[in-house]
């Protein structure tokens, strides 16, 4: 197509991909770049650090200890009031103590890993069981599910917020910590199922319904067909709609902003990161460290499911 | 072992019917093969015998019980697949002994079955290897073998050779046909192919547009065609029809006069009319003889002076067309003719061969 | 029906009965309480007031939500032109094997899957006023520009920034869908159109672009309805640009919360969503 057959040819096709690639990769190594950079260094335009800083990742993994703040001398004297209740005590003496400028990077990352993988897990199984229900079984309405997964699929998030809101509000979720972390639970399935279905319903239309047909004749049950031919052919492609389910869960931010904002305890990582970046604690370093950590296990992920999606051969209707 | 019996079997998609009532007595044992083109409800008709259709209305029987509301895993059947839907993740000993597993067989069993089996159909140096890595014609004795070693009452073949090609096909039909008779199962065989139906059949039934046109011994069904529909679906060249009139004496085609006493295979004895009755006439390309290296003999007739528009060498045999009112007819005689374009000829007919069928409902006379 | 497709039957609906319960109880019944919820005042707290029409005339004499349908419009535009071209110019790039190909494909994917969050500061450092690789350029290195300015800071400008960002990270989606159709066009119409006398360009338009017409639709249709959508890639990284899903949560969650404004705002965007998933179902999906 592009003569890359001339010499010219080949240099204008070299510069083309280098361009593209450049310009998908460079707020990477932007991120990258900057999180390892001090601070004097941030107004650099070179992506290459004068000194390694790794400062903001060890702070982050909690490698560091943290700084103990002085307790002033007249606190310290009602403090020790023996007539004062060891819990106030308690209280006052964490007031000083607890450190507001440590950011708990694993807490988050471990309600995010919690929120993605178990909201995954159940819609994999939902979907599985719903997209081979759709695909290969004939029953009257079919094709009209078929149809409203596939609306329900384009539906976003931002015209539900309001009436899932005001639902948990109802019933009371809402109010609770728990209550909420549970909606948002239901809801990150709810915004993965559709997709999973899609995936596999697809990917099950393509297996030849020989394959079941010669399990049944070999004695197996449909659910034995399933078990024993569908899904363990269907491997990679179980995988491959995990990690997009995970990924969808992973990236979230609106819905935990939504039902989570007042329960810092629960912050996933998106909702974590942009409150660091609104705070007075906003550290350009500290910012792209946490960015660099939240970005990771997704392109892990991504390497991983892209031996299975290889070329331009991935469905039609993935979200984006 | 077991009888198959079909009772006024009919299946419909929506408002369209596909199989519109077949009644079909298969007897333990043996070899069943439904013939016919597509779309005329053979592969339908079989897959209604496994259980992976049901019917719209009828009866299925295999054996003593009416198979309808039995799902197919437990109707004890063996099938093999057109596309052989080997199980792509399981190597070959797996695929063929899967059922077996399941069964919870006893493993020195399975591995006897296994290796008598696997010698039968010499796959055993591909025992541990995946389908995809086979051959077309590999993956069809695996298919064959994980039908097999079930020992189930009733084998059933879905155009199982359709994939391969000719050497191939001729090669695994004689197989097919040699495991028949060792085994001796009920089978029934799907196909398109009317050299398949005529070779392994114990019983052709022929199927057209949703009907049993004829069913019956292969040479029943190649000598006695019911209607024109058999006539021609079954020999190759196919039989020609050639427009006639019949009268009291004799058949008439093209101004030949053929003595009517002769006809010995038309059973029709009415009297007719002054004026005669129009009527087609077949005649297999295979019973022309040449004049020339046959003699006359009492139920012979002799087509005198025929001209030759087409001459197609085959090998062992030639095909040549000439024309009989108005239809373009074919015969096969053998290599000696020395016959050239344009040329004419005198061809010998067997009497006995000549059918005669209605010219409207095209049913024989 | 005979029993045995009556036992599949229910077995079908044994297995879809969980994903119908999820997207019927969390899907569509919301989208019809939306509907009504749209015709009362409502509380954060979930106190709720008949006010009938009120909310639309409320919302249709409110100059911002123009703005914003404005803005949207904006926005909508750039990306799916955008995504589309790039996505094109990079299928028809990449189509061919070369030395590394999986790289490259594995590098320009990675925008689409990175979370919005990490890139989003990726990106509002690029631009940052003082420390921007972008400002260094355009003031320091090539001197377009007379002072460092605050692209994302206004407004105006940030929207540009926020169809740049989206392009960024969606026109790998593109590029997937328009690739799969692109190599799957035969070799024999490229080589018959060689013959013809066509040369490359000539080849573009008379092959290539005729074949991808029904994809490029799918792309243009498909983009369109993801992005009515948008939300976080917009707010995240710059909250000022009011497209309608910022402006809904501006008014169901900030400030004077107004969550039966935000509900009638859900009812008009679905309903124009609608009509976009309506022809992508008649033209695209042909049902």
């Amino acid at each position: 197509m592009l003569g890359k057959r001339t010499l010219t040819g080949r240099i204008g096709f070299a510069l083309a991909i280098l361009l593209l690639v450049s310009f998908s990769l460079l707020p990477f190594a932007q991120i990258l770049s900057t999180s390892l950079k001090h601070q004097y260094d941030w107004g650099n335009p070179s992506l290459i650090p004068q000194t390694i800083n790794l400062d903001a990742y060890k702070e982050l993994l909690g490698l560091t200890e943290a700084k103990k703040v002085e307790i002033p001398a007249a606190i310290q004297k009602i403090l020790n009031n023996p007539k004062l209740p060891k819990d106030k005590k308690e209280a006052i003496a964490a007031k000083y103590t607890s450190n507001d400028n440590l950011f708990p990077f694993g807490k988050y990352m471990l309600n995010s890993i919690i929120f993605s993988v178990g909201a995954a897990t159940f819609s994999l199984v939902f979907s599985v069981m719903g997209a081979y229900s759709i695909s290969r079984l004939r029953f009257k309405g079919q094709v009209v599910i078929q149809r409203s997964v596939l609306f329900v699929y384009m539906v976003g998030g931002v015209l539900l917020m309001v009436p899932l809101y005001q639902m948990a509000m109802n019933i009371g979720l809402a109010s609770s910590l728990w209550g909420s972390a549970f909606c948002l639970f239901l809801i990150y399935i709810v915004q993965t199922l559709p997709v999973g279905m899609y995936m596999l319903g697809n990917y099950f239309r393509g297996i030849p319904f020989a394959l079941e047909e010669a399990a049944m004749m070999d004695g197996c049950s449909r659910k034995e067909a399933i078990i024993k031919v569908v899904l363990p052919l269907s491997l990679p492609m179980l995988a491959t709609v995990f990690i997009y389910c995970f990924i969808i869960g992973w990236n979230e931010y609106l819905f935990a902003s939504v039902f989570l904002k007042q329960y810092p305890e629960f912050h996933t990582l998106p909702l974590a990161l942009q409150e660091l970046f609104v705070s007075k604690n906003a550290i350009w370093d500290r910012i792209m460290a946490a960015s660099m950590l939240t970005l990771a296990p997704i392109v892990i992920c991504f390497l991983f499911a892209s031996r299975f999606m290889k070329g331009g051969k991935t469905d039609g209707g993935v979200k984006g | 072992m077991a009888a198959i019996t079909l009772k006024n079997i009919v299946k419909s998609y929506d408002k369209t019917q596909v199989v519109k009532g077949i009644d079909l007595e298969i007897d333990d044992g043996e070899f069943v093969v439904l013939v016919g083109p597509s779309g005329c409800g053979k592969s339908t008709t079989l897959r209604m015998i496994a259980g992976l259709e049901q019917p719209t209305s009828g009866d299925i029987i295999i054996g003593d019980r009416v198979v309808n509301n039995i799902e197919p895993q437990n109707r004890n059947i063996a099938m093999v697949f057109q596309n052989y839907a080997l199980y792509p993740h399981k190597s070959v000993k797996e695929n063929i002994v899967f059922a077996l597993r399941r069964l919870k067989v006893d493993n020195d069993e399975i591995e006897r079955r296994l290796s008598e089996i696997s010698e039968m159909l010499q796959l055993e140096e591909l025992l541990e290897r995946k389908p995809a890595d086979l051959s077309g014609g590999q993956r069809q004795r695996v298919a064959m073998g994980r039908a097999i070693i079930r020992e189930a009452d009733v084998f059933l073949f879905d155009e199982p050779l359709s994939n391969l090609d000719s050497k191939l096909r001729s090669h695994m039909r004689t197989e097919i046909g040699k495991i028949h008779n060792k085994f001796g199962r009920t089978s029934v065989y799907v196909t398109h192919d009317q050299v398949e139906a005529m070779t392994l059949a114990d019983k052709v039934v022929v199927l057209h547009d949703g009907y049993i046109a004829q069913s019956g011994t292969p040479m029943e069904i190649y000598l006695n065609p019911t209607n024109i529909f058999v006539a021609q679906f079954i020999g190759s060249p196919s039989m020609n029809i050639i427009e006639g009139t019949l009268f009291n004496d004799y058949l008439d085609i093209d101004g030949y006069h053929l003595p009517r006493n002769k006809l010995s295979n038309v059973a029709y004895q009415e009297t007719i009319s002054e004026a005669g009755l129009k009527v087609k006439v077949g005649i297999r390309p295979d019973f022309f003889n040449d004049k020339a290296f046959f003699s006359e003999t009492g139920i012979t007739f002799n087509f005198t002076g025929l001209t030759i528009d087409l001459i197609e060498p085959m090998g062992f045999d030639k095909e040549v067309l000439f024309n009989l009112a108005g239809s373009s007819v074919k015969a096969r005689l053998d290599l000696r003719s020395d016959i050239t374009l344009g040329a004419k000829i005198d061809l010998l007919v067997d009497l006995s061969r000549v059918l005669i069928f209605d010219h409207e409902t095209e049913q024989r006379l | 029906m005979t029993p045995l497709e009556r036992a599949e039957a229910k077995f079908g609906w044994k297995l879809v009965a969980p994903t119908i319960l999820i997207l019927g109880l969390l899907i569509l019944y919301p989208l019809m309480y939306n509907v009504y919820l749209s015709f009362f005042d409502v509380q954060l707290n979930g106190y709720k007031t008949f006010v009938g029409f009120e909310n639309y005339i409320k919302l249709l004499t409110n100059t911002d939500y123009y703005s914003a349908i404005g803005t949207t419009s904006l926005y909508l535009l750039g990306t799916v032109v955008g995504t589309t071209l790039l996505g094109l110019a990079m299928a028809l790039l990449l189509k061919d094997p070369f030395k590394g190909r999986g790289l490259v494909n594995a590098a320009i994917m990675l925008p689409y899957v990175a979370p919005v969050i990490s890139v989003v500061f990726g990106w509002q450092f690029l631009f940052d006023p003082i420390s921007g690789v972008v400002n260094y350029l355009f003031v320091d290195v090539l001197g377009i520009w007379s002072e460092r300015t605050n692209l994302i800071g206004d407004p105006d400008s940030a929207l540009w920034v926020v169809v740049l960002f989206d392009i960024w990270k969606h026109a790998p989606i593109a590029y997937l869908l328009i690739l799969s159709k692109l190599v799957s066009v035969s070799r024999d119409q490229y080589e018959a159109a060689a013959i013809d006398g066509y040369g490359p360009i000539g080849r573009f338009f008379h092959v290539t672009l005729p074949e991808l017409y029904f994809v490029l639709a799918t792309v243009v249709l498909l983009r369109l309805i993801w992005n009515l959508n948008r939300f976080e890639d917009v707010y995240l990284l710059a909250p000022n640009v009011q497209t309608l899903p910022i402006f809904t949560y501006y008014q169901a969650f900030t400030g004077v919360i107004d969550q039966g404004l935000a509900a009638a705002t859900s009812v008009i965007q679905l309903a124009v969503l609608s009509v976009f998933i309506w022809f992508y179902i008649k033209k695209i999906m042909k049902w």
